[in-house]
């Protein structure tokens, strides 16, 4: 038997307002793009000037000042841009809110582990491990 | 009112694939492969921080016909989703939205994608170890 | 391979559907199955097939693809023209929504051969064979090609589509340079304010097929613009606090399939980026 729908068609589109907001995720998601357009041209150019390189020279490579500095921004920016890109994939596809809800909250807790170890690691090595 | 008895008119079963909906889907779809692979340049950076041995196993990986697939992938992802991306970022800012400059703008992204993606590898292989 | 306006054929078909099972994530109530065939009158030469889809809420029965074949000769140009010839002559049942017959009023929006169109202004020369035809897409059937719109006017209403002002009515009418109103008609007449609410831009909308519910979809956004872009209305920022919200704004990917589809060749995409940029400006 069909489900009898006793709401009016208006106050269904209405669900529970506006939520005025949503600018923020929107603006961020540009913003970390717009950095991640630089650095991530400079990660791969890297990469591939030292595509045949051993381990000495990535850890030459990764020792200086600027690299790490380039790393650790890459990694903030990536992370970000992946938690807003996946949570928005995640918001699309999944419609059940007890199942929507806490994916979205393990997604950004993930990508903000991952960039912590990222950084850390970078770190260690730029001081010497 | 709303009548769920109804039948659901067709959508994606029969909804012709044109330029629009299929970079979108592959922006989308390079954008997920993306996030599936940030967590190996995290795995990167540890295991060049752990030591060579710790390297020489992840590099070991790396250079598998698997692995080799895997990057492949992922560069050609990493490209089409950096240039996707830059021809959005233009959308944002209100340029572009004519049918004739979507269109061209659409076919030279999966022409430069697909252009970096080969020349990084070619050039890749021609580098000096 | 450039399409330079919505009323641009492709001239190549790479393929004609995604590559998904045909009933994929369809439940079984709305699977389409084989439905009937109505052969040409003998004789004919011209003969075109067109395949329809049909359901009928009395019958008990799923949805189905039926095959009409027309003779050309004795029809007129347009698909409108085809339906109303089987309407006549062949299978009086067939049931869909018609009235200006020339591209106006929105009524007989529908898929046409896998992407949404007009049937008045889409001629049946530029058609595949067999021309396929469904109603516009993710919306529940009433009958054959009529679907229910109570969902989309419901969504077009919150978007309250009229002038909105606090100050006192003048004399005459509230002015307007011809800039501002340009804004509104468009320097083409291709505006917002000429869109004629037939949906095809929003039944087109993949964000609106998964989301529709609380997405507003690119037709409701697009007049949504055009009172936020007139320069008469007074109230443009309670309209964008009504807009600014993750689902009924924020669902919109810029997929634009609604600017490739629209039949008045107008484009929604462009307004809907317009909408994001007002409201990222308010706040900077």
């Amino acid at each position: 038997m069909a489900h009898k729908e006793t709401r009016s068609p208006f106050d269904r589109t209405q669900g529970l307002g506006s939520a005025r907001e949503g600018v923020g995720h929107w603006r961020m998601q540009r913003v970390t793009a717009l950095a991640l357009i630089l650095l991530t041209l400079w990660f791969a150019a890297s990469l591939i000037a030292r595509a045949r390189s051993d381990y000495g020279a990535f850890i030459q490579w990764l020792d200086t000042s600027l690299t790490s500095v380039l790393m650790v921004l890459l990694l903030i920016a990536l992370f970000y841009h992946m938690a807003l890109g996946l949570q928005v994939v995640v918001e699309d596809y999944v419609h059940a809110d007890h199942i929507k809800m806490p994916t979205v909250v393990v997604i950004h807790l993930g990508c903000f582990a991952l960039a912590a170890a990222g950084i850390i690691a970078t770190l260690r090595i730029a001081f010497g491990r | 009112m709303a009548r769920n008895d109804r039948p659901l008119s067709p959508d994606l079963q029969i909804y012709r694939p044109q330029l629009t909906s299929v970079l979108s889907i592959t922006h989308r779809l390079t954008g997920i492969a993306l996030s599936i692979g940030s967590p190996l340049l995290v795995c990167w950076l540890i295991a060049a921080a752990a030591g060579p041995s710790a390297y020489a196993t992840l590099h070991g990986f790396l250079a598998s016909w698997l692995g080799l697939l895997l990057l492949l992938g992922w560069t050609f992802s990493l490209f089409f989703h950096l240039c996707n991306g830059i021809r959005h970022l233009f959308w944002d800012a209100g340029y572009g939205f004519d049918l004739q400059t979507i269109y061209a703008s659409g076919w030279a992204v999966v022409a430069i994608s697909i252009g970096l993606t080969l020349s990084a590898w070619i050039i890749s292989f021609g580098m000096e170890g | 391979m450039i399409i330079k306006s919505s009323d641009q054929l492709p001239s190549v078909t790479l393929l004609k559907r995604f590559p998904v099972p045909r009933n994929f994530g369809v439940v079984p109530s709305s699977r389409i199955e084989r439905g009937k065939t109505w052969p040409a009158p003998a004789g004919a030469t011209r003969v075109k097939k067109f395949e329809i889809y049909r359901y009928d809420p009395d019958s008990g029965k799923n949805p189905c693809l039926d095959t009409f074949e027309i003779d050309l000769d004795i029809c007129g140009p347009m698909v409108l023209d085809a339906l109303i010839k089987i309407k006549n002559e062949i299978d009086s049942t067939l049931t869909f929504r018609r009235s200006c017959r020339e591209g106006i009023c929105g009524s007989c929006s529908m898929n046409i051969d896998g992407t949404n169109w007009l049937a008045c202004t889409r001629f049946i020369r530029d058609t595949a064979q067999p021309t396929t035809i469904y109603p516009l897409n993710h919306l529940r059937v009433v009958k054959d090609l009529v679907p229910d719109l109570t969902h989309l006017y419901a969504q077009y209403a919150l978007i309250e589509p009229w002038l909105k002002t606090t100050s006192p009515d003048p004399e005459r009418e509230r002015l307007q340079s011809p800039e501002d109103a340009e804004k509104v008609n468009g320097e083409d007449g291709k505006g917002p304010a000429a869109c004629i609410l037939c949906f095809s831009c929003t039944s087109g909308c993949p964000s609106h097929w998964w989301n529709g519910n609380r997405f507003l979809g690119p037709a409701v956004l697009l007049q949504a613009w055009r009172w936020l872009a007139d320069s008469r209305d007074e109230a443009t920022g309670e309209r964008l606090d009504n807009l600014e919200d993750p689902f009924r704004l924020y669902r919109c990917h810029t997929i634009l399939n609604c600017t490739r589809t629209c039949p008045k060749g107008l484009n929604p995409g462009k307004a809907i980026a317009s909408i994001k940029k007002m409201i990222a400006e308010r706040r900077s």
